[in-house]
Protein backbone atom coordinates (compact mmCIF):
# COMPACT_ATOMS: atom_id res chain seq x y z
CA UNK A 1 0.00 0.00 0.00
CA UNK A 2 2.70 2.45 0.98
CA UNK A 3 4.50 1.89 -2.26
CA UNK A 4 1.37 2.64 -4.25
CA UNK A 5 0.82 5.79 -2.23
CA UNK A 6 4.31 6.99 -2.95
CA UNK A 7 3.69 6.19 -6.60
CA UNK A 8 0.37 8.02 -6.43
CA UNK A 9 1.89 11.15 -4.97
CA UNK A 10 5.04 11.03 -7.04
CA UNK A 11 3.64 10.81 -10.55
CA UNK A 12 5.14 14.11 -11.65
CA UNK A 13 4.06 13.97 -15.27
CA UNK A 14 0.41 13.43 -14.43
CA UNK A 15 0.55 16.02 -11.65
CA UNK A 16 1.86 18.72 -13.94
CA UNK A 17 -0.22 17.67 -16.94
CA UNK A 18 -3.48 17.94 -15.03
CA UNK A 19 -2.57 21.25 -13.42
CA UNK A 20 -1.11 22.87 -16.53
CA UNK A 21 -4.37 24.02 -18.17
CA UNK A 22 -5.45 25.79 -14.97
CA UNK A 23 -2.08 27.49 -14.64
CA UNK A 24 -2.12 28.62 -18.27
CA UNK A 25 -5.65 30.01 -17.95
CA UNK A 26 -5.02 31.86 -14.73
CA UNK A 27 -1.72 33.27 -15.91
CA UNK A 28 -3.29 34.52 -19.15
CA UNK A 29 -6.53 35.77 -17.61
CA UNK A 30 -5.32 37.21 -14.32
CA UNK A 31 -1.52 37.24 -14.10
CA UNK A 32 -0.62 38.85 -17.42
CA UNK A 33 -3.56 41.31 -17.28
CA UNK A 34 -2.47 42.51 -13.84
CA UNK A 35 1.02 43.20 -15.20
CA UNK A 36 -0.48 44.81 -18.31
CA UNK A 37 -2.44 47.25 -16.14
CA UNK A 38 0.83 48.52 -14.69
CA UNK A 39 2.23 49.02 -18.20
CA UNK A 40 -0.98 50.70 -19.34
CA UNK A 41 -0.87 53.04 -16.35
CA UNK A 42 2.49 54.33 -17.63
CA UNK A 43 1.09 55.05 -21.08
CA UNK A 44 -1.08 57.68 -22.64
CA UNK A 45 -3.54 55.36 -24.32
CA UNK A 46 -6.66 56.44 -26.12
CA UNK A 47 -9.09 54.55 -28.28
CA UNK A 48 -8.03 52.99 -31.55
CA UNK A 49 -5.02 50.69 -31.68
CA UNK A 50 -4.72 50.49 -27.88
CA UNK A 51 -1.15 51.74 -27.67
CA UNK A 52 0.43 55.07 -26.91
CA UNK A 53 3.58 56.86 -25.73
CA UNK A 54 5.06 56.16 -22.31
CA UNK A 55 4.54 58.99 -19.88
CA UNK A 56 6.09 57.64 -16.67
CA UNK A 57 4.06 58.31 -13.54
CA UNK A 58 2.07 61.14 -15.07
CA UNK A 59 -1.22 59.25 -14.79
CA UNK A 60 -0.64 58.58 -11.09
CA UNK A 61 0.24 62.21 -10.52
CA UNK A 62 -2.96 63.17 -12.28
CA UNK A 63 -5.00 60.79 -10.11
CA UNK A 64 -3.45 61.87 -6.83
CA UNK A 65 -3.94 65.55 -7.59
CA UNK A 66 -7.39 65.38 -9.15
CA UNK A 67 -10.50 66.17 -7.22
CA UNK A 68 -12.44 63.34 -8.87
CA UNK A 69 -10.13 60.71 -7.36
CA UNK A 70 -10.63 61.98 -3.82
CA UNK A 71 -14.37 62.38 -4.30
CA UNK A 72 -14.48 58.77 -5.52
CA UNK A 73 -12.35 57.64 -2.58
CA UNK A 74 -14.68 59.35 -0.14
CA UNK A 75 -17.77 57.94 -1.90
CA UNK A 76 -16.22 54.48 -1.79
CA UNK A 77 -15.66 54.86 1.93
CA UNK A 78 -19.28 55.90 2.54
CA UNK A 79 -20.58 53.12 0.27
CA UNK A 80 -18.47 50.41 1.90
CA UNK A 81 -18.87 51.55 5.49
CA UNK A 82 -22.61 52.19 5.14
CA UNK A 83 -23.35 48.92 3.37
CA UNK A 84 -21.17 46.61 5.43
CA UNK A 85 -22.12 47.94 8.86
CA UNK A 86 -25.85 47.71 8.14
CA UNK A 87 -25.45 44.31 6.47
CA UNK A 88 -23.62 42.89 9.47
CA UNK A 89 -26.02 44.18 12.11
CA UNK A 90 -29.03 43.06 10.08
CA UNK A 91 -27.30 39.78 9.27
CA UNK A 92 -26.64 38.98 12.91
CA UNK A 93 -30.19 39.90 13.93
CA UNK A 94 -31.79 37.73 11.27
CA UNK A 95 -29.35 34.87 11.85
CA UNK A 96 -30.34 34.87 15.54
CA UNK A 97 -33.98 34.88 14.47
CA UNK A 98 -33.59 32.06 11.97
CA UNK A 99 -31.60 30.06 14.50
CA UNK A 100 -34.77 29.69 16.61
CA UNK A 101 -37.13 26.83 15.93
CA UNK A 102 -40.51 27.83 14.52
CA UNK A 103 -43.13 26.53 12.15
CA UNK A 104 -42.27 28.08 8.79
CA UNK A 105 -38.51 28.28 9.19
CA UNK A 106 -37.71 26.71 5.81
CA UNK A 107 -39.86 29.21 3.94
CA UNK A 108 -38.61 32.15 6.01
CA UNK A 109 -35.03 31.15 5.30
CA UNK A 110 -35.67 30.81 1.57
CA UNK A 111 -37.29 34.27 1.38
CA UNK A 112 -34.50 35.92 3.38
CA UNK A 113 -31.87 34.23 1.23
CA UNK A 114 -33.62 35.16 -2.03
CA UNK A 115 -32.14 38.64 -2.63
CA UNK A 116 -28.63 37.18 -2.62
CA UNK A 117 -29.54 34.71 -5.37
CA UNK A 118 -31.40 37.13 -7.60
CA UNK A 119 -29.28 38.54 -10.46
CA UNK A 120 -28.12 42.09 -9.79
CA UNK A 121 -29.82 43.41 -12.90
CA UNK A 122 -33.14 42.04 -11.60
CA UNK A 123 -32.63 43.62 -8.19
CA UNK A 124 -31.79 46.93 -9.84
CA UNK A 125 -34.80 46.87 -12.18
CA UNK A 126 -37.19 46.12 -9.35
CA UNK A 127 -35.78 48.76 -7.04
CA UNK A 128 -35.63 51.38 -9.75
CA UNK A 129 -39.31 50.80 -10.38
CA UNK A 130 -40.01 51.06 -6.64
CA UNK A 131 -37.86 54.21 -6.32
CA UNK A 132 -39.50 55.84 -9.34
CA UNK A 133 -40.42 59.47 -8.60
CA UNK A 134 -43.98 59.26 -9.86
CA UNK A 135 -45.11 55.65 -10.25
CA UNK A 136 -42.91 54.17 -7.51
CA UNK A 137 -44.52 52.38 -4.59
CA UNK A 138 -42.09 53.89 -2.04
CA UNK A 139 -43.07 57.49 -2.70
CA UNK A 140 -46.72 56.47 -2.94
CA UNK A 141 -46.52 54.67 0.42
CA UNK A 142 -44.75 57.54 2.15
CA UNK A 143 -47.25 60.07 0.80
CA UNK A 144 -50.21 57.89 1.76
CA UNK A 145 -48.96 57.59 5.35
CA UNK A 146 -48.32 61.33 5.47
CA UNK A 147 -44.58 61.06 6.12
CA UNK A 148 -43.77 63.21 3.11
CA UNK A 149 -46.03 65.49 1.10
CA UNK A 150 -44.29 65.51 -2.24
CA UNK A 151 -42.34 62.75 -4.04
CA UNK A 152 -38.67 62.36 -3.12
CA UNK A 153 -36.11 62.04 -5.90
CA UNK A 154 -34.47 58.90 -4.52
CA UNK A 155 -31.97 58.38 -7.33
CA UNK A 156 -31.84 61.82 -8.90
CA UNK A 157 -30.89 64.02 -5.98
CA UNK A 158 -27.31 64.35 -4.84
CA UNK A 159 -28.23 64.10 -1.19
CA UNK A 160 -30.34 60.92 -1.43
CA UNK A 161 -28.72 58.90 -4.21
CA UNK A 162 -25.99 57.30 -2.07
CA UNK A 163 -28.49 56.36 0.63
CA UNK A 164 -30.74 54.72 -1.96
CA UNK A 165 -27.88 52.79 -3.53
CA UNK A 166 -26.70 51.59 -0.11
CA UNK A 167 -30.23 50.47 0.69
CA UNK A 168 -30.36 48.33 -2.44
CA UNK A 169 -26.86 46.98 -1.81
CA UNK A 170 -27.79 46.02 1.74
CA UNK A 171 -30.96 44.30 0.57
CA UNK A 172 -29.05 42.36 -2.06
CA UNK A 173 -26.06 41.27 0.02
CA UNK A 174 -27.04 41.05 3.71
CA UNK A 175 -28.16 37.39 3.26
CA UNK A 176 -24.49 36.48 2.90
CA UNK A 177 -23.92 37.60 6.49
CA UNK A 178 -27.05 35.72 7.57
CA UNK A 179 -25.78 32.46 6.06
CA UNK A 180 -22.25 32.84 7.42
CA UNK A 181 -23.47 33.69 10.92
CA UNK A 182 -26.22 31.07 10.94
CA UNK A 183 -23.54 28.46 10.27
CA UNK A 184 -21.53 29.45 13.33
CA UNK A 185 -24.61 29.90 15.55
CA UNK A 186 -25.62 26.33 14.86
CA UNK A 187 -22.15 25.18 15.86
CA UNK A 188 -22.35 26.59 19.40
CA UNK A 189 -22.56 23.63 21.84
CA UNK A 190 -26.02 23.62 23.43
CA UNK A 191 -24.60 22.43 26.78
CA UNK A 192 -23.13 25.88 27.30
CA UNK A 193 -26.60 27.43 27.27
CA UNK A 194 -28.00 24.69 29.49
CA UNK A 195 -25.20 25.21 32.01
CA UNK A 196 -25.82 28.98 31.90
CA UNK A 197 -29.55 28.48 32.45
CA UNK A 198 -28.89 26.32 35.50
CA UNK A 199 -26.68 29.08 36.83
CA UNK A 200 -29.62 31.46 36.34
CA UNK A 201 -28.23 33.54 33.46
CA UNK A 202 -30.84 35.67 31.65
CA UNK A 203 -31.13 35.38 27.88
CA UNK A 204 -29.43 38.77 27.54
CA UNK A 205 -26.50 37.52 29.62
CA UNK A 206 -26.38 34.33 27.57
CA UNK A 207 -26.16 36.43 24.40
CA UNK A 208 -23.33 38.65 25.66
CA UNK A 209 -21.36 35.92 27.44
CA UNK A 210 -21.79 32.89 25.16
CA UNK A 211 -23.21 33.76 21.75
CA UNK A 212 -21.30 36.93 20.95
CA UNK A 213 -17.80 35.72 21.92
CA UNK A 214 -18.40 32.51 20.00
CA UNK A 215 -19.65 34.32 16.89
CA UNK A 216 -17.14 37.18 16.94
CA UNK A 217 -14.29 35.65 14.86
CA UNK A 218 -16.67 34.66 12.05
CA UNK A 219 -18.46 38.00 12.37
CA UNK A 220 -15.22 39.94 11.84
CA UNK A 221 -14.06 37.70 9.02
CA UNK A 222 -17.42 38.01 7.25
CA UNK A 223 -17.35 41.78 7.71
CA UNK A 224 -13.87 41.95 6.20
CA UNK A 225 -14.85 39.75 3.28
CA UNK A 226 -17.93 41.87 2.65
CA UNK A 227 -15.72 44.99 2.85
CA UNK A 228 -13.44 43.58 0.14
CA UNK A 229 -16.32 42.63 -2.13
CA UNK A 230 -18.31 45.81 -1.54
CA UNK A 231 -15.16 47.83 -2.22
CA UNK A 232 -14.90 46.67 -5.82
CA UNK A 233 -18.59 46.21 -6.52
CA UNK A 234 -19.39 47.82 -9.85
CA UNK A 235 -22.64 46.88 -11.50
CA UNK A 236 -25.12 47.61 -8.74
CA UNK A 237 -24.08 51.28 -8.53
CA UNK A 238 -23.53 51.61 -12.25
CA UNK A 239 -27.00 50.30 -13.01
CA UNK A 240 -28.76 52.24 -10.25
CA UNK A 241 -27.29 55.70 -10.91
CA UNK A 242 -24.38 55.40 -13.37
CA UNK A 243 -22.32 57.17 -10.69
CA UNK A 244 -24.57 60.21 -10.67
CA UNK A 245 -26.24 62.56 -10.20
CA UNK A 246 -23.03 64.44 -11.04
CA UNK A 247 -20.48 62.38 -9.09
CA UNK A 248 -22.59 61.72 -5.99
CA UNK A 249 -22.29 57.93 -6.29
CA UNK A 250 -19.06 57.66 -8.29
CA UNK A 251 -16.97 55.15 -6.35
CA UNK A 252 -13.45 54.12 -7.43
CA UNK A 253 -14.57 51.21 -9.67
CA UNK A 254 -17.11 53.49 -11.35
CA UNK A 255 -14.42 56.11 -11.86
CA UNK A 256 -12.17 53.49 -13.50
CA UNK A 257 -14.96 52.49 -15.86
CA UNK A 258 -15.96 56.05 -16.73
CA UNK A 259 -12.35 57.14 -17.35
CA UNK A 260 -11.73 54.14 -19.62
CA UNK A 261 -14.97 53.72 -21.52
CA UNK A 262 -16.59 57.15 -21.46
CA UNK A 263 -13.55 59.46 -21.51
CA UNK A 264 -11.39 56.87 -23.34
CA UNK A 265 -8.40 57.64 -21.11
CA UNK A 266 -7.07 54.15 -20.54
CA UNK A 267 -3.83 55.24 -18.91
CA UNK A 268 -5.59 57.29 -16.27
CA UNK A 269 -8.18 54.57 -15.73
CA UNK A 270 -5.38 52.04 -15.20
CA UNK A 271 -3.68 54.33 -12.69
CA UNK A 272 -6.91 54.65 -10.69
CA UNK A 273 -7.43 50.88 -10.93
CA UNK A 274 -3.96 50.26 -9.50
CA UNK A 275 -4.50 52.70 -6.64
CA UNK A 276 -7.82 50.95 -5.95
CA UNK A 277 -6.07 47.60 -6.04
CA UNK A 278 -3.45 48.91 -3.62
CA UNK A 279 -6.07 49.80 -1.03
CA UNK A 280 -7.77 46.47 -1.66
CA UNK A 281 -4.42 44.72 -1.29
CA UNK A 282 -4.13 45.98 2.27
CA UNK A 283 -7.60 44.60 3.02
CA UNK A 284 -6.74 41.28 1.36
CA UNK A 285 -3.53 41.03 3.38
CA UNK A 286 -5.54 41.61 6.54
CA UNK A 287 -8.02 38.94 5.48
CA UNK A 288 -5.36 36.29 4.86
CA UNK A 289 -3.66 37.18 8.12
CA UNK A 290 -6.89 36.67 10.05
CA UNK A 291 -7.56 33.37 8.24
CA UNK A 292 -4.06 32.15 9.13
CA UNK A 293 -4.54 33.11 12.75
CA UNK A 294 -7.94 31.39 12.89
CA UNK A 295 -6.45 28.24 11.37
CA UNK A 296 -3.54 28.33 13.82
CA UNK A 297 -5.98 28.57 16.72
CA UNK A 298 -7.80 25.47 15.53
CA UNK B 1 -31.31 11.89 55.21
CA UNK B 2 -34.85 13.18 55.65
CA UNK B 3 -33.83 16.75 55.02
CA UNK B 4 -32.16 15.68 51.79
CA UNK B 5 -35.33 13.90 50.62
CA UNK B 6 -37.38 16.95 51.51
CA UNK B 7 -35.26 19.37 49.56
CA UNK B 8 -35.42 17.12 46.52
CA UNK B 9 -39.20 17.02 46.79
CA UNK B 10 -39.56 20.79 47.04
CA UNK B 11 -37.18 21.29 44.14
CA UNK B 12 -39.37 19.02 42.07
CA UNK B 13 -42.47 20.95 43.05
CA UNK B 14 -41.15 24.44 42.45
CA UNK B 15 -41.25 24.29 38.63
CA UNK B 16 -44.83 23.03 38.74
CA UNK B 17 -45.92 26.08 40.73
CA UNK B 18 -44.28 28.41 38.22
CA UNK B 19 -45.74 26.50 35.32
CA UNK B 20 -48.55 28.91 34.49
CA UNK B 21 -46.37 32.00 34.68
CA UNK B 22 -43.78 30.38 32.45
CA UNK B 23 -46.50 29.37 30.04
CA UNK B 24 -47.74 32.95 29.61
CA UNK B 25 -44.21 34.18 29.26
CA UNK B 26 -43.51 31.46 26.71
CA UNK B 27 -46.60 32.33 24.70
CA UNK B 28 -45.67 36.02 24.62
CA UNK B 29 -42.17 35.29 23.41
CA UNK B 30 -43.49 32.93 20.73
CA UNK B 31 -45.87 35.63 19.47
CA UNK B 32 -43.00 38.12 19.46
CA UNK B 33 -40.91 35.64 17.49
CA UNK B 34 -43.58 35.12 14.85
CA UNK B 35 -44.18 38.86 14.62
CA UNK B 36 -40.47 39.45 13.99
CA UNK B 37 -40.29 36.67 11.43
CA UNK B 38 -43.37 38.00 9.65
CA UNK B 39 -41.92 41.53 9.54
CA UNK B 40 -38.53 40.35 8.30
CA UNK B 41 -39.98 38.10 5.63
CA UNK B 42 -42.41 40.71 4.32
CA UNK B 43 -39.86 43.53 4.20
CA UNK B 44 -37.14 41.41 2.58
CA UNK B 45 -39.53 39.60 0.28
CA UNK B 46 -41.56 42.61 -0.81
CA UNK B 47 -39.45 43.80 -3.78
CA UNK B 48 -39.55 40.39 -5.45
CA UNK B 49 -43.23 39.96 -4.64
CA UNK B 50 -43.87 43.40 -6.17
CA UNK B 51 -41.81 42.54 -9.25
CA UNK B 52 -43.86 39.39 -9.95
CA UNK B 53 -47.15 41.12 -9.19
CA UNK B 54 -46.48 44.13 -11.42
CA UNK B 55 -45.29 41.98 -14.31
CA UNK B 56 -48.92 40.86 -14.64
CA UNK B 57 -50.39 44.37 -14.61
CA UNK B 58 -51.61 46.05 -17.80
CA UNK B 59 -49.91 49.26 -18.90
CA UNK B 60 -52.48 51.61 -17.40
CA UNK B 61 -52.12 50.19 -13.92
CA UNK B 62 -48.31 50.26 -14.03
CA UNK B 63 -48.34 54.03 -14.46
CA UNK B 64 -51.26 54.75 -12.13
CA UNK B 65 -50.77 57.15 -9.21
CA UNK B 66 -51.28 55.97 -6.54
CA UNK B 67 -50.41 52.48 -7.77
CA UNK B 68 -52.89 49.66 -7.43
CA UNK B 69 -51.74 46.90 -5.10
CA UNK B 70 -53.10 43.69 -6.62
CA UNK B 71 -53.57 43.84 -10.39
CA UNK B 72 -57.20 44.73 -11.08
CA UNK B 73 -56.83 42.92 -14.34
CA UNK B 74 -54.25 40.11 -14.67
CA UNK B 75 -52.56 40.04 -18.06
CA UNK B 76 -49.77 38.19 -19.87
CA UNK B 77 -49.39 41.07 -22.32
CA UNK B 78 -45.99 42.13 -20.89
CA UNK B 79 -44.57 38.66 -21.43
CA UNK B 80 -46.01 38.49 -24.94
CA UNK B 81 -44.54 41.92 -25.81
CA UNK B 82 -41.17 40.78 -24.53
CA UNK B 83 -41.01 37.97 -27.04
CA UNK B 84 -42.63 39.78 -29.94
CA UNK B 85 -41.19 43.28 -29.69
CA UNK B 86 -37.69 42.67 -28.32
CA UNK B 87 -34.63 40.49 -28.78
CA UNK B 88 -35.23 38.81 -25.45
CA UNK B 89 -35.03 35.27 -26.95
CA UNK B 90 -31.64 36.12 -28.49
CA UNK B 91 -30.35 37.47 -25.18
CA UNK B 92 -31.60 34.34 -23.46
CA UNK B 93 -29.83 32.06 -25.94
CA UNK B 94 -26.60 34.09 -25.67
CA UNK B 95 -26.67 33.92 -21.90
CA UNK B 96 -27.17 30.15 -22.07
CA UNK B 97 -24.19 29.79 -24.42
CA UNK B 98 -21.91 32.05 -22.37
CA UNK B 99 -22.84 30.61 -18.97
CA UNK B 100 -22.87 27.04 -20.28
CA UNK B 101 -19.51 27.47 -22.04
CA UNK B 102 -17.82 29.08 -19.03
CA UNK B 103 -19.20 26.37 -16.74
CA UNK B 104 -18.04 23.52 -18.95
CA UNK B 105 -14.61 25.08 -19.39
CA UNK B 106 -14.07 25.67 -15.68
CA UNK B 107 -15.39 22.23 -14.70
CA UNK B 108 -13.07 20.38 -17.09
CA UNK B 109 -9.96 22.50 -16.56
CA UNK B 110 -10.64 23.21 -12.90
CA UNK B 111 -11.55 19.57 -12.25
CA UNK B 112 -8.22 18.34 -13.60
CA UNK B 113 -6.34 21.08 -11.74
CA UNK B 114 -8.18 20.40 -8.48
CA UNK B 115 -7.42 16.70 -8.81
CA UNK B 116 -3.74 17.54 -9.18
CA UNK B 117 -3.82 19.91 -6.19
CA UNK B 118 -5.59 17.34 -4.07
CA UNK B 119 -3.68 14.18 -4.99
CA UNK B 120 -0.08 15.21 -5.58
CA UNK B 121 2.56 16.83 -3.49
CA UNK B 122 4.96 19.06 -5.36
CA UNK B 123 6.77 22.33 -5.13
CA UNK B 124 4.67 25.47 -5.31
CA UNK B 125 1.33 23.85 -4.62
CA UNK B 126 0.39 26.13 -1.71
CA UNK B 127 1.59 29.18 -3.61
CA UNK B 128 -0.58 28.26 -6.58
CA UNK B 129 -3.74 27.66 -4.52
CA UNK B 130 -3.28 31.01 -2.80
CA UNK B 131 -2.65 32.70 -6.13
CA UNK B 132 -5.88 31.18 -7.45
CA UNK B 133 -7.77 32.60 -4.48
CA UNK B 134 -6.26 36.03 -5.08
CA UNK B 135 -7.36 35.78 -8.75
CA UNK B 136 -10.88 35.22 -7.51
CA UNK B 137 -10.66 38.37 -5.41
CA UNK B 138 -9.20 40.60 -8.12
CA UNK B 139 -11.52 43.49 -8.88
CA UNK B 140 -13.30 43.01 -12.20
CA UNK B 141 -12.62 46.63 -13.15
CA UNK B 142 -8.89 45.98 -12.87
CA UNK B 143 -9.00 42.94 -15.15
CA UNK B 144 -11.44 44.36 -17.63
CA UNK B 145 -9.08 47.08 -18.92
CA UNK B 146 -6.26 44.77 -20.12
CA UNK B 147 -8.73 42.08 -21.23
CA UNK B 148 -10.49 44.66 -23.36
CA UNK B 149 -7.16 45.63 -24.93
CA UNK B 150 -6.40 41.96 -25.73
CA UNK B 151 -9.87 41.31 -27.04
CA UNK B 152 -9.63 44.25 -29.42
CA UNK B 153 -6.12 43.29 -30.56
CA UNK B 154 -7.12 39.66 -31.14
CA UNK B 155 -10.21 40.71 -33.08
CA UNK B 156 -12.48 39.00 -30.55
CA UNK B 157 -14.44 42.12 -29.66
CA UNK B 158 -18.19 41.60 -29.74
CA UNK B 159 -18.03 37.79 -29.73
CA UNK B 160 -19.48 35.28 -27.30
CA UNK B 161 -16.14 33.41 -27.19
CA UNK B 162 -14.46 36.41 -25.60
CA UNK B 163 -17.15 36.47 -22.93
CA UNK B 164 -16.88 32.73 -22.24
CA UNK B 165 -13.13 32.93 -21.74
CA UNK B 166 -13.25 36.14 -19.69
CA UNK B 167 -15.84 34.62 -17.38
CA UNK B 168 -13.55 31.71 -16.57
CA UNK B 169 -11.12 34.19 -15.01
CA UNK B 170 -13.52 34.09 -12.06
CA UNK B 171 -15.27 30.74 -12.36
CA UNK B 172 -12.03 28.75 -12.72
CA UNK B 173 -10.54 29.74 -9.32
CA UNK B 174 -13.95 29.00 -7.82
CA UNK B 175 -13.95 25.54 -9.39
CA UNK B 176 -10.37 24.86 -8.32
CA UNK B 177 -11.00 25.71 -4.69
CA UNK B 178 -14.29 23.93 -4.31
CA UNK B 179 -13.37 20.78 -6.19
CA UNK B 180 -10.08 20.43 -4.38
CA UNK B 181 -11.93 20.22 -1.09
CA UNK B 182 -14.37 17.68 -2.56
CA UNK B 183 -11.51 15.53 -3.85
CA UNK B 184 -9.75 15.85 -0.49
CA UNK B 185 -12.81 14.32 1.14
CA UNK B 186 -12.51 11.17 -0.97
CA UNK B 187 -10.00 8.71 0.50
CA UNK B 188 -6.96 8.03 -1.68
CA UNK B 189 -7.17 4.38 -0.61
CA UNK B 190 -10.20 3.91 -2.86
CA UNK B 191 -8.10 4.82 -5.88
CA UNK B 192 -5.29 2.62 -4.63
CA UNK B 193 -7.62 -0.35 -4.41
CA UNK B 194 -8.85 0.27 -7.93
CA UNK B 195 -5.27 0.41 -9.16
CA UNK B 196 -4.36 -2.81 -7.34
CA UNK B 197 -7.36 -4.34 -9.12
CA UNK B 198 -5.73 -3.40 -12.40
CA UNK B 199 -7.04 0.06 -13.24
CA UNK B 200 -4.63 2.64 -14.57
CA UNK B 201 -4.36 5.95 -12.75
CA UNK B 202 -6.71 7.72 -15.14
CA UNK B 203 -9.21 4.87 -15.05
CA UNK B 204 -9.20 5.01 -11.24
CA UNK B 205 -9.87 8.74 -11.39
CA UNK B 206 -12.56 8.34 -14.04
CA UNK B 207 -14.32 5.32 -12.52
CA UNK B 208 -13.91 5.95 -8.78
CA UNK B 209 -13.06 9.51 -7.82
CA UNK B 210 -15.21 11.48 -10.24
CA UNK B 211 -18.44 9.53 -9.61
CA UNK B 212 -17.93 9.96 -5.86
CA UNK B 213 -17.28 13.69 -6.23
CA UNK B 214 -20.24 14.17 -8.57
CA UNK B 215 -22.56 15.95 -6.10
CA UNK B 216 -19.77 18.42 -5.40
CA UNK B 217 -19.02 18.85 -9.08
CA UNK B 218 -22.69 19.57 -9.78
CA UNK B 219 -22.87 22.27 -7.16
CA UNK B 220 -19.64 23.88 -8.39
CA UNK B 221 -21.19 23.83 -11.85
CA UNK B 222 -24.26 25.59 -10.53
CA UNK B 223 -22.17 28.27 -8.82
CA UNK B 224 -20.13 28.84 -11.95
CA UNK B 225 -23.22 28.95 -14.14
CA UNK B 226 -24.88 31.39 -11.80
CA UNK B 227 -21.82 33.63 -11.77
CA UNK B 228 -21.60 33.74 -15.55
CA UNK B 229 -25.38 34.08 -15.90
CA UNK B 230 -25.28 37.25 -13.80
CA UNK B 231 -22.05 38.69 -15.16
CA UNK B 232 -22.47 42.24 -16.40
CA UNK B 233 -19.23 44.22 -16.70
CA UNK B 234 -17.47 42.03 -19.28
CA UNK B 235 -20.63 41.89 -21.35
CA UNK B 236 -21.00 45.67 -21.14
CA UNK B 237 -17.42 46.34 -22.22
CA UNK B 238 -16.92 43.62 -24.85
CA UNK B 239 -20.28 43.64 -26.58
CA UNK B 240 -21.39 46.24 -29.04
CA UNK B 241 -24.00 44.60 -31.27
CA UNK B 242 -27.57 43.77 -30.40
CA UNK B 243 -27.26 40.15 -31.50
CA UNK B 244 -24.45 39.35 -29.02
CA UNK B 245 -26.01 40.85 -25.92
CA UNK B 246 -26.51 38.66 -22.86
CA UNK B 247 -29.57 38.95 -20.63
CA UNK B 248 -28.15 41.29 -17.97
CA UNK B 249 -26.76 43.62 -20.63
CA UNK B 250 -29.93 43.46 -22.72
CA UNK B 251 -32.19 44.27 -19.80
CA UNK B 252 -29.81 46.96 -18.52
CA UNK B 253 -29.87 48.84 -21.81
CA UNK B 254 -33.66 49.08 -21.58
CA UNK B 255 -33.54 50.78 -18.18
CA UNK B 256 -34.27 54.44 -18.42
CA UNK B 257 -35.86 54.15 -21.86
CA UNK B 258 -39.37 53.79 -20.53
CA UNK B 259 -40.77 55.58 -23.52
CA UNK B 260 -39.87 52.52 -25.63
CA UNK B 261 -39.72 49.68 -23.14
CA UNK B 262 -42.52 49.72 -20.61
CA UNK B 263 -41.93 48.88 -16.97
CA UNK B 264 -44.23 45.92 -17.45
CA UNK B 265 -41.97 44.43 -20.07
CA UNK B 266 -38.86 45.09 -17.99
CA UNK B 267 -40.38 43.44 -14.94
CA UNK B 268 -41.56 40.48 -17.02
CA UNK B 269 -37.98 40.16 -18.29
CA UNK B 270 -36.68 40.34 -14.72
CA UNK B 271 -39.02 37.52 -13.69
CA UNK B 272 -37.86 35.32 -16.56
CA UNK B 273 -34.17 35.95 -15.81
CA UNK B 274 -34.77 34.94 -12.21
CA UNK B 275 -36.52 31.64 -12.95
CA UNK B 276 -33.38 29.62 -13.86
CA UNK B 277 -31.70 30.94 -10.71
CA UNK B 278 -34.61 29.79 -8.58
CA UNK B 279 -34.58 26.36 -10.23
CA UNK B 280 -30.87 26.03 -9.50
CA UNK B 281 -31.42 27.08 -5.92
CA UNK B 282 -33.96 24.32 -5.46
CA UNK B 283 -31.52 21.88 -7.04
CA UNK B 284 -28.62 22.57 -4.70
CA UNK B 285 -30.34 24.14 -1.72
CA UNK B 286 -28.57 22.12 0.94
CA UNK B 287 -25.16 22.28 -0.69
CA UNK B 288 -25.46 26.02 -1.10
CA UNK B 289 -26.12 26.78 2.55
CA UNK B 290 -23.39 24.40 3.69
CA UNK B 291 -20.92 25.65 1.10
CA UNK B 292 -21.51 29.30 1.84
CA UNK B 293 -21.24 28.94 5.59
CA UNK B 294 -18.24 26.62 5.54
CA UNK B 295 -16.01 28.67 3.32
CA UNK B 296 -16.92 32.31 3.25
CA UNK B 297 -13.89 32.87 1.07
CA UNK B 298 -15.43 30.95 -1.77
CA UNK B 299 -18.95 32.25 -1.58
CA UNK B 300 -19.89 34.99 -4.00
Amino acid sequence: MLETRAALEGDRTLAYATLAPSVVFLVLLAGVPTITVFVTAMQDIGMGDMSGPYVGFENFVWALTSESFYTALWNTFIWVFGSVSIEMVLGLGLALLLNKTFAVRGIARAVILAPYLVPTVVAVLTWRYMFHDIVGIINAGLIATGLIDKPLLWLNSESLAMTSVILVGVWKFFPFAVIALLGILQAIPQEQYEAAKIDGASSMQQFWRITLPYVMPVFLLTALLRTIWTFHKFEIIYLMTGGGPLDATTTLPILVYLKAFTDFEFGRAAAVAILTFGILGILLGLYFMLIKRAEARQ
Amino acid sequence: MTSATLSVASAAERPRRNYEMADVHHLASRMMLYLLVFTAVSVVGFPLFWMVLCSFKPGGELYATPPTFLPQEWTLQNYRDLFVQTNFPTYFANSLIVAGGATLLSLVIGGLGAYSLSRFKFFGIAAFSNAALVCYMLPEVLIVLPLYIYVVKLGLADTLIALIIANTAFTLPLALWFMRSYFNAIPVSLEESAMIDGCTRLQAMYRVTIPLALPGIVSVGVFAFNHAWNEFLFALVFTSSERNKTLPLGLATWIGQDNIYSWGMLLAGAVLVTIPVVLFYLLVQRKLVVGLSEGGAKGE
